[in-house]
């Protein structure tokens, strides 16, 4: 039964892979389109890092502070010493993950409500120490980023979706992989019962630390990613709602499973997108905020939990007639 | 410099006012309102709005604000707070951050982004001491700061239902078992620190600070970290934490100017301000994970 679960779990799996792939063959070479999608994924990444910390308890409400790091080193590096993006990307993760480390320092003996609101003032100073330094980083105008692959090549959108789907499948497949192994368990079980956990002898402050640096490493590459897109940087990458759309991601698909950032991700973005089209501004971050409450509310573990919510619900009615 | 330690306990007062709600909350929910910013926020537009309308005299309506928010409060508590009360820490936050999104954009879309202000009618008196000058509205916030201390202070400790909010917070099973409905204290605690978040945007609104519908976030971190200073739970701590934290964040910056200018460079550190509660907030943590005045324990 188990196995064939996740069996069924593997193949969508598969068959989301192969339309993600075929997606530009099937709906055109559209640059809108592409454009979303490069966003979704980015997002994706993002978001599933942020899953990777709260699988270990730690619910940041500040991680734009290592998407807009990752982005700035990325950009600064890439600009100064004019190399390709390719490599600044991974730069951009390095540093964010050493700064994560820094701030995990000051976060591993804090219980959850000092971690988010720690975690929620480091973007403020984040945000503040960029606008200031505007020496380096061209204060509050921001400075402008090497795209990923030059404007010049035709359909360069085409080739810039194949490569964040590149990256974003990597991503996933170690995020996964880390979940699966004795890590994620260590960190799973420092979730659950911290004092448990130190006393199989698990190196709670160890664990905690990694979570921290690796989700900062993938935050970091994936606000590389966003702004060698978009072509420039500001300090507006810091913003609270950059920090809130991996957690909204997350909560709205299923907090600590692996699907769940990313289903959240492309079904909100989807909502988020075609609400945008209707013309609506303020009236749809009403509609996520609603959803979010109503998921909290009623469906804590995400949309994931809908067919197993909905299996147990026809299991009840035939044992009832 | 006395002139910098005035707009540092006006400043204060505005994160005790916010910080005590906050602390109440927490105290006898157990539960941290991160949406306290947006209560903050439609306090202020409340008193906007009745202000508007009837164009009393400013601080007369306060009470009409805190009244409404408080009514707010109390429904968000059911509908919000109360159906995911011990599902889990992570939950109560994630249901902050949908209401902040809800509040800040319903006023975003209703009453547009245009920042919105109330000329005080005392707005032009400035009392002169010595050489420090004083706007008489920062002083009665700093007098109806204290009385509103004084009063909370004499509710939690001489009344019935203060003490059974006391009660509920040091030990609610306890507090159940002696006949203390607990859910009508969640109730009341939330209404309570929502009027006091509504009286904090009313006064900063009056005294010449704009409402816009973002306004409420960087007072409300401000004030986690006042509650984080103090120690949550704790009523003296955020008092003295929320004072401390409106001086440095006005001092720190002047002397940091000076620092630099020693050495011969001229810079401005205004910029800084806001995240000087920050820095504050995690040495503080680093030395005390529990706070100044926190217990050990939660």
């Amino acid at each position: 039964m188990k196995l064939g679960r996740l069996g069924i779990k593997a193949y969508l799996g598969i068959v989301s892979l192969m339309l993600a792939v075929l997606i530009p063959l099937i709906f055109g070479f559209s640059h809108y389109l592409l454009t979303v999608l490069i966003l979704m994924l980015v997002f994706i990444i993002y978001a599933s890092a942020w899953n990777l910390l709260a699988l270990s308890g730690q619910g940041s409400l500040g991680h734009a502070a290592f998407f807009g790091i990752g982005g700035y080193t990325s950009a600064i590096i890439a600009n100064s010493l004019g190399i390709s993006p390719f490599a600044t990307i991974l730069a951009g993760g390095i540093f964010a993950a050493f700064i994560g480390v820094l701030i995990g320092l000051t976060c591993v003996r804090l219980r959850e409500w000092f971690l988010a609101m720690v975690t929620f003032g480091f973007a403020v100073i984040a945000h503040t120490i960029t606008t200031e330094l505007s020496w380096l980083t061209g204060g509050w105008d921001g400075i402008p980023a090497k795209k990923l692959i030059p404007v010049t090549i035709p359909n360069y959108i085409l080739y810039e979706y194949y490569l964040v789907l590149l990256i974003t499948v990597i991503v996933i497949a170690i995020i996964y992989l880390i979940m699966k192994s004795k890590t994620g368990l260590a960190l799973e079980a420092i979730r659950e019962n911290e004092l448990e956990a130190k006393v199989m002898g698990i190196n709670v402050t160890k664990y905690k630390l990694m979570a921290f640096a690796v989700s900062a490493f993938f935050t970091g590459i994936a606000g590389a990613l966003e702004i060698h897109h978009f072509g420039y940087i500001t300090p507006e990458v810091y913003g609270i709602d950059i920090s809130f759309w991996p957690i909204i991601y997350c909560i709205s698909g299923g907090l600590l499973t692996i699907e769940g950032p990313i289903l959240g991700t492309i079904l909100i973005t989807l909502l988020d997108e075609s609400l945008k089209n209707f013309g609506w501004t303020y009236e749809r971050y009403i509609v996520i905020g609603l959803i979010l409450i109503l998921v909290v509310r009623f469906l804590p573990k995400g949309f994931v939990s809908i067919p197993e919510k909905i299996k147990s619900k026809i299991r009840l009615r035939r044992s009832h007639s | 410099m006395i002139q910098i330690l005035v707009w540092g306990i006006y400043a204060g007062c505005i994160y005790i006012l916010l910080a005590i709600g906050l602390n109440l909350i927490f105290g006898v929910m157990k539960v941290v309102n991160f949406a306290h910013g947006e209560l903050l926020m439609l306090g202020a537009y409340a008193a906007f709005w009745i202000y508007t309308f009837s164009s009393i005299n400013p601080y007369l309506i306060i009470p009409a604000s805190m009244l409404l928010i408080a009514l707010l409060g109390v429904f968000i508590e059911r509908l919000g707070f109360r159906p995911v009360r011990g599902t889990g820490k992570l939950n109560e936050i994630f249901l902050s951050l949908g209401l902040i999104y809800l509040f800040q954009n319903l006023v975003a879309f209703l009453w547009s982004t245009n920042s919105r202000s109330i000329r005080s009618p005392y707005g032009d008196v400035v009392l002169s001491i010595g050489s420090t000058k004083l706007p008489l509205d920062y002083l009665i916030i700093i007098i109806v700061t204290i009385v509103f201390l004084i009063a909370f202070q004499l509710f939690m400790k001489k009344t019935t239902t203060g003490r059974a909010m006391r009660a509920t917070s040091q030990n609610r099973e306890a507090a159940a078992l002696m006949g203390i409905n607990v859910e009508r204290m969640d109730m009341l605690s939330f209404a309570l620190g929502s009027a006091l978040a509504a009286a904090a945007g009313g006064l900063w609104l009056i005294s010449g600070q704009m409402a816009d519908p973002y306004m409420g976030g960087i007072p409300a971190i401000k004030a986690f970290a006042v509650i984080i200073i103090g120690g949550l739970g704790s009523i003296p701590g955020a008092i003295v934490a929320g004072l401390t934290l409106g001086i440095a964040e006005n001092v720190v910056p002047f002397f940091m100017q000076a620092l630099v200018a020693v050495f011969g460079y001229e810079m401005s550190f205004t910029g800084w301000k806001d995240t000087v509660a920050f820095f504050i907030l995690i040495i503080v943590l680093i030395l005390r994970p529990t706070g100044i005045f926190g217990e050990k324990g939660e």
